[in-house]
């Protein structure tokens, strides 16, 4: 079964899985989501991104039970050329437990890690090329830069966009899972319309703290961020890419905040 | 240093020095009835110094069990190397997909219940204060300890490494509060003060800690709590209003 391809051009997506999370598909049934199949297993997934312009950059490394999947997948999509720049999105099990790993098999990579904080020792990220919100990386024909995380877990975060094809990569921010059958699509490839119902199910539990905010607070930074980014297509780690009216997921990220604030967290990831 | 705290809790901690004072990376070690327990493993930063200290504490030969708070790597990043060093001993995890942390072999605690581990009771519960998901607060309920992961943390000056919260100078102590959780749990410019400070206090209403142990702050002891829920008060409406570090 294929884990990855090019959903936008020079941008190959890189996708796992994980288990089927029945816990999660039972209490979204339970609360009335038709769009959780009975009978199909239920992923939410970690996604990876190689950026392949004139050089190449990884975008985050999959957890450490695909060590062999993003090996193996990078070993397809570059072939005879080298990886030129790991960048990791923040230091967290799931999204950089690979790095060693692929820095053996490419040695002449360079670590990319967020600026922010002062912590990089704790987490062997003291040595990595530092970048912000004022960095790019011209990799020839694809640009990426940086922008502040502005939803996140870890503090010691970025998120990334692509500036040549208009990409915003935002990390743990528009997960949602998806079903069976639906793997390595993106949104627009869907034959239905990804309901807030999805969001909720990943966010209410991923960022179970919306349930102690000001939401308006959170309304404004994001009817912020949908002008900031007006018209990128959005590729998030725990989704699957979203290409097509993008503008729909910022207003429904609001009405998720205004869910979860209102209900409370559902549960663990 | 090995400090002991109460009902056979001790507090193992390391620093990790910031522009703005130190930050504690801490474990904790609980001497239950039926073997030594870790609470945390520490960072590899300081994986030589704690493995002596651990080794000193259990007469050599290292925890029993593990219980992990989460999976972030100051926090897990010396299991591996403690589990060459001690044998396989049991890790206790709360993360709902274990093989997705890297714990494929660890015991799962589900928040909210209560598991028998060397013979103590812990009681797992949903922290209001914290960054990832699985993050669980773990409340021992013999000594009545809570470990409380990334919340209640303080940076402290150099020097007073080795002091309890409640022994901190009084000058500077509740910007290490508003400093340390402005820069870890950057949610917090999100927050609506009130609701957080009710979840948190109705915590303490159901389970009455005699001491709150923080991995990245001294542990707070008995009467100072309600000082520190104060000054936590005055730092979260401070984030919340804008004025953290960097602003």
């Amino acid at each position: 079964m294929a884990t990855h391809r090019e959903f936008s051009p020079g941008i190959h997506w890189i996708q796992e899985c994980g288990p089927d999370r029945k816990g999660i598909a039972d209490s979204v049934r339970a609360s009335g989501g038709t769009w959780c199949t009975p009978g199909l297993e239920l992923h939410v997934p970690q996604n990876a991104y190689l950026l392949a312009g004139d050089r190449t950059l990884l975008f985050d490394t999959l957890s450490p039970a695909s060590g062999d999947l993003i090996l193996a997948a990078l070993e397809e999509i570059l072939g005879e050329r080298g990886l030129d720049f790991l960048a990791i999105s923040h230091p967290d099990v799931p999204h950089a437990a690979n790095t060693g790993r692929i820095l053996r098999r490419w040695p002449g990579a360079r670590l990319v890690a967020p600026r922010v904080g002062e912590t990089h020792a704790l987490y062997h990220l003291d040595d990595a090329l530092h970048v912000g919100p004022e960095d790019e990386i011209d990799l020839g024909g694809l640009v990426a830069r940086f922008p502040e995380a502005t939803f996140l877990d870890a503090a010691l975060h970025t998120w990334m966009s692509e500036e040549t094809t208009r990409t915003l990569f935002t990390v743990d921010w528009l997960g949602f899972p998806h079903m069976e059958g639906e793997c390595l699509k993106c949104v627009d490839e869907l034959p239905t319309d990804i309901e807030a119902s999805r969001l909720e199910a990943f966010h209410s539990r991923v960022m179970f703290w919306f349930q102690y905010v000001d939401v308006q607070k959170v309304v404004a930074t994001t009817n912020r961020l949908a002008r900031s980014f007006e018209g990128y297509a959005l590729a998030p780690a725990h989704g699957l890419p979203i290409r097509e009216a993008p503008e729909r997921f910022f207003e429904m990220m609001n009405e998720v905040v205004d869910s979860v604030s209102a209900s409370g967290r559902t549960g663990v990831l | 240093m090995t400090v002991p705290l109460i009902g056979g809790v001790e507090w193992l901690h390391e620093c990790y020095p910031e522009q703005d004072g130190h930050l504690h990376v801490s474990v904790y070690l609980v001497h239950a009835a039926e073997g030594d327990i870790l609470v945390d493993s520490g960072s590899f930063y300081h994986r030589d110094g704690l493995s002596r200290r651990i080794s000193a504490a259990t007469g050599g030969a290292g925890p029993a069990s593990l219980i992990l708070s989460h999976s972030d790597y100051p926090h897990s990043g010396n299991i591996p190397s403690f589990r060459d060093e001690w044998g396989d001993f049991e890790i206790v995890a709360s993360c709902a997909s274990p093989e997705i942390q890297g714990l494929p072999y660890a015991r799962r605690a589900r928040i909210g219940e209560t598991l028998e581990i060397r013979g103590r009771r812990f009681t797992f519960l949903d922290p209001p204060l914290a960054d990832r998901s699985h993050t669980t607060w773990i409340f021992d309920e013999e000594s009545r300890v809570l470990f409380v992961a990334d919340g209640f943390g303080t940076l402290h000056p150099p020097g007073t490494c080795d002091r309890l919260w409640g022994d901190l100078p009084v000058e500077g102590r509740r910007e290490g509060v508003r400093e340390f959780h402005a820069q870890t749990l950057r949610w917090l410019e999100y927050v609506d003060p009130a609701r957080l400070m009710s979840a948190l206090r109705d915590i303490f209403d159901r389970h009455p800690a005699a001491a709150v142990a923080p991995i990245h702050g001294p542990p707070i002891v008995g009467g100072h709590l309600e000082e520190y829920l104060d000054q936590l008060e005055w730092a979260v409406r401070r984030i919340a209003a804008g004025d953290a570090p960097g602003n």
